[in-house]
């Protein structure tokens, strides 16, 4: 009998990696290759400019170091990074506590805060960018133009250009964190709310200690997706304006450096350079959201 | 009602409208722009639009793609957005189908086939988020060259599940792995196989968790504008994202804004109607899944 229940777990268990084979066949394809490339590069001299390929050692993390050029970037990344995670909480977390008790007209309200994310940014950031930097003369050309070298004076060239792609970010996200937290809220049993509230002194004190707290598996979740999608945006700016970003992330400087200057080690080096902090948002995140020895949350 | 009681329902309905107001403005600002004809695009107001038309919307389709002659030295070209319409619908359709169906398969695996460590492969899947997109279109293009699918639209559809996969199988196998073994451990004693027990108890039973997935996949695919851009190149296989970017937005501004709201408002009309159960399946998820 035991060696049946044998074969049918032995079976199970061989069914299960072959259901598991198209994802990970799709996700060695199309990330695991290319991540183990840049890996590689980023030892070695690779550019399209040269013929010989050679072993570097650190060299290209190195030079990432010394270079102002990636200090500046690193910091435009940390700012850019926390103000519009910031930003995106507290908006998102204001439309859920907003959305989770009902209203007249509550539908309406939760499609609005819905549509920011449901709405193709493939295309809004076309639209986006043009409104912002009409092409020709709209009739909001010249009110869009004046505010632009008003923030470009103010701040240096590109200031413009790069605050709206963070407005955008922002607007985007904020939608997205807003529907994931509402949803968050939805899981908590309502007794705990109504606990809360007949248990502490002030409406605050309950936020700081009865709904941040509980919701903090679903911020860091939000976080998390935020940090690692928030780069798309400025990506596609990116595209679309043939790298006109004055304002360097280490993303786009790392574009920069492949694409402008064939610089393929030195440009994989700065890219990678990420992992490490990503990394450690992810693990925070398992640590909150699914932790290992599964004690109730 | 009391005067503060009345100070609080304006507070609040403020509020409300503010939210409204701040969601919805850019999405409405592109619409009205796109119903204006050229005198009033340079001369009216912008926020609203006194003689709608729809002519931006038309000339799109006329359009196929021929040379419309040089303004200035610059050849004023026409678009196939018809085409880049179908390709769009084939992509978004490919995708949509092959994630879900992949993100079925393994979240299946992981959270009721249980494979020793079935926790930590699901937790290297979600890992693959860390990943820095940035070059990553370098290397891929080797990919896309060795399978032999240079400017292909087929590109896409390999390359866009990757980007909602990761969050899908977490979402599904957490949900799969709370729902009680004993619901599907009666189909099995009455004798049916298992895939019998999957498409008749489990599948129907994770609807909404389907839902989220899929609205989830079709709104991160629906916002790449890189990966298009980059690995289409002829304008026959471009879908819509990509081909609007190649647009000369200088002389056409206004088809370009009408291209935006031809492929947004599709997107915006079927998310809005799967919107309550996006949130309900990820509702789901989390509850069995925290």
């Amino acid at each position: 009998m035991s060696s049946r229940v044998g074969t049918r777990r032995r079976r199970e268990i061989g069914l299960a990696y072959l259901l598991l084979a198209p994802t990970l066949l799709l996700l060695a394809a199309v990330l695991g290759y290319p991540l183990g490339w840049e890996v590689w590069t980023s030892f070695t001299n690779l550019s399209p400019l040269q013929d010989r390929v050679a072993f570097v050692g650190l060299q290209n993390y190195r030079g990432q170091i010394e270079d102002p050029q990636f200090w500046l970037a690193a910091t435009v990344t940390v700012v850019h990074a926390a103000i519009t995670t910031v930003a995106k909480l507290a908006l998102g977390l204001g439309f859920a506590l907003l959305l989770a008790r009902p209203f007249r007209g509550r539908t309406l309200v939760f499609l609005a805060v819905f549509l920011p994310w449901a709405y193709p940014a493939s295309v809004s950031v076309i639209g986006w960018y043009w409104t912002l930097s009409p092409p020709i003369t709209t009739s909001y050309s010249v009110f869009m133009g004046t505010l632009k070298y008003a923030v470009d004076n103010a701040l240096g060239t590109g200031a413009w250009v790069f605050l709206s792609v963070t407005l955008f970010n922002i607007w985007r996200g904020s939608s997205f964190i807003g529907v994931l937290l509402l949803a968050g809220i939805n899981a908590v049993p309502p007794e705990l709310f109504e606990y809360a509230t007949l248990e502490s002194k002030s409406a605050w004190q309950r936020f700081w200690m009865v709904t941040v707290p509980v919701l903090k598996p679903f911020l860091a979740l939000g976080v998390f997706l935020s940090l690692t999608s928030g780069f798309a945006d400025l990506a596609n700016v990116w595209m679309l304006t043939n790298g006109r970003i004055v304002f360097p992330v280490i993303g786009t400087h790392a574009y920069w450096l492949a694409i402008e200057g064939g610089e393929f080690g030195p440009a994989s080096a700065l890219s990678l350079m990420l992992v490490p902090f990503l990394l450690a948002a992810l693990l925070l995140l398992f640590r909150l959201f699914d932790p290992p020895d599964r004690e109730p949350a | 009602m009391s005067p503060r009681g009345w100070r609080r329902r304006l507070g609040r309905q403020t509020l409300v409208l503010l939210v409204i107001v701040y969601c919805l403005f850019p999405i409405y600002f592109v619409l009205v722009q796109s119903l204006k004809t050229a005198e009033e695009d340079v001369f009216g107001n912008p926020l609203i639009v006194l003689h709608p038309t729809l002519e931006n919307f038309e000339e799109l389709f006329v359009s196929k793609g021929e040379p419309r002659g040089f303004v200035g030295a610059v050849l004023h070209r026409s678009y196939p957005f018809f085409v880049w319409l179908q390709n769009t619908i084939v992509v978004f359709t490919g995708t949509v189908v092959l994630t879900l169906g992949t993100a079925v398969a393994a979240a299946y695996a992981l959270g009721r086939l249980r494979p020793p460590g079935f926790r930590w492969w699901r937790r290297v899947i979600f890992a693959s988020y860390v990943i820095p997109q940035t070059i990553l279109f370098v290397p891929l293009y080797h990919v896309v060259h060795a399978l032999g699918l240079d400017d292909n639209l087929l590109v896409l559809v390999l390359v866009y599940p990757t980007t909602a996969l990761p969050f899908c199988v977490w979402m599904l196998s957490a949900y799969f792995e709370h729902l009680p073994r004993e619901i599907e451990e009666a189909a099995l004693i009455e004798g049916a196989s298992r895939a019998t027990a999957f498409f008749r108890i489990i599948l129907p039973l994770s609807r909404p968790v389907l839902v989220a997935a899929g609205i989830f996949t079709l709104g991160t695919i629906a916002s790449d504008f890189t990966i298009a851009s980059v690995f289409l190149l002829s304008d026959i296989n471009q879908t819509i994202p990509a081909g609007l970017g190649t647009m000369e937005v200088a002389l056409d501004e206004l088809l370009a804004v009408a291209g935006i709201n031809l492929m947004a408002i599709p997107i915006v009309l079927i998310s809005a109607c799967f919107a309550r159960g996006y949130v309900r399946g990820l509702t789901a998820a989390m509850l069995e899944g925290a």
